[in-house]
């Protein structure tokens, strides 16, 4: 076997190191606007989604301007129209999944009552278990969901394990994801956290 | 051409050489993560190989695995911006598997058995063969637990709403991972020591 000497040893993996660093640097640095740029659309095309209008990423940019207009300047709340015609709030949500962020938007109707619609998107979420809260089958059970129970008081929409026994009623709750425990309780938490009573009711 | 073809099936990575199982537990819940990681998987392999194979002869053996690390993470970084960049849709998908795919046996493993020791051209082929190899059996996997699992393929239901109405249910086993190592042990219970 060839012999390296540890100064050949030393300098080999310093200029190994030294020449990735500025490359990745350089790309990152030189695809960064490209970057922002596509996760501005889907942000957009998230709190179209959750409104109820199937709109192409691509499209999302012109599409909101004509649909959506902030209440706020942080990107948390926005005035929008729904694919039904009416009008609605979006509400930014963060919280928790199992691996990492997830985080979405709601609309809720302009009574503050009811909730319109939601999508989720999630960091790292497992495929085919936790990555389930982004499909269709599980945003759709959202859909016309109060967020005040019979007494009135306020409870958001709720997360959990269907066929279990609890005080909380159909209308205010939807099915957790079987074998995915830990998300669906993620978005249980998001949904509380997320959205107050004082917020739905400000701005009207 | 031949002498490729032994990581498809005698010499499969993960039946034979039991490399990349954590990966193939994770990912093989449905059919579409199951291709997308075996396709990714391929090109860093291949790709690897190819540049690790390259540098060969400079490359002190006293470092040689923080060499290799350093490699396949440099090119599954690189690819990860590109795809961001360019492809948006495929990275969304990809996101999970970014981290795995610098961490499957199979790449350090090709790296250290073949790369090391063969020209540049072999040794791309090899990173793709066992790509491929490796791709083989999580769409096999990912086709019995995402049908059995939740009744889909490829996110398009299969089984009809009658039979759901007739008291068919999905099983709830086959989407949790320890079904996947079942399933991968009756493969390899199959396939048995045949060289085929």
């Amino acid at each position: 076997m060839k012999k390296f000497s540890n100064t050949y040893i030393f300098l080999y993996i310093t200029a190994l190191v030294v020449v990735i660093a500025v490359v990745l640097t350089l790309v990152s640095t030189g695809l960064k606007p490209r970057r922002d740029r596509n996760r501005q659309a889907e942000t957009y095309q998230q709190i179209l989604r959750a409104a109820g209008h199937d709109i192409d990423r691509s499209k999302a940019v012109a599409a909101f301007a004509n649909l959506a207009e902030p209440l706020t300047d942080d990107g948390q709340q926005y005035r929008v129209i729904c694919a039904d015609g009416s009008k609605g709030t979006a509400i930014r949500l963060d919280g928790k999944g199992l691996w990492g962020p997830i985080w979405g938007y709601a609309v809720v109707s302009e009574d503050g009552q009811t909730l319109k619609g939601v999508a989720f998107d999630h960091k790292s979420e497992t495929p085919g278990l936790g990555a389930k809260i982004t499909e269709k089958a599980f945003l759709k059970a959202f859909e016309g969901k109060k967020l005040y129970d019979k007494d009135g008081n306020f409870v958001s929409v709720r997360v959990l394990k269907a066929g279990t026994a609890s005080e909380i009623a159909k209308e205010n709750r939807v099915d957790a994801i079987s074998g995915a425990t830990l998300t669906s309780k993620g978005v249980d938490e998001m949904m509380q956290s997320s959205i107050h009573s004082s917020q739905i009711t400000n701005h009207h | 051409m031949k002498k490729y073809l032994g990581p498809l099936s005698k010499d499969n990575p993960i039946l034979v050489q039991t490399l990349g199982v954590c990966s193939a537990l994770a990912v093989t819940a449905q059919l579409k993560p199951a291709v997308v990681m075996a396709l990714s998987v391929t090109v860093v392999c291949a790709c690897s190989n190819f540049i690790i194979s390259l540098m060969r002869n400079t490359i002190p053996p006293r470092i040689r695995i923080i060499v290799q690390l350093l490699v396949v993470s440099f090119f599954v970084i690189l690819v990860d911006l590109l795809l961001q960049s360019y492809l948006y849709d495929v990275s969304k998908m990809l996101s999970v598997f970014v981290g795995l795919i610098i961490t499957n046996c199979i790449i350090m493993g090709r790296l250290e058995a073949f790369a090391l020791s063969h020209k540049p051209f072999p040794s791309f082929m090899d990173g793709v063969m066992n790509g491929l190899g490796y791709g083989l059996v999580l769409v096999v996997v990912a086709f019995f637990r995402e049908l059995l699992g939740s009744g889909t393929l490829w996110n398009h239901q299969v089984v009809p709403d009658s039979w759901y109405a007739a008291g068919y249910l999905n099983n709830g086993l086959m989407i949790l991972p320890p079904m996947a190592l079942i399933l991968i042990g009756v493969i390899i219970w199959a396939k048995g020591p045949r060289a085929v």
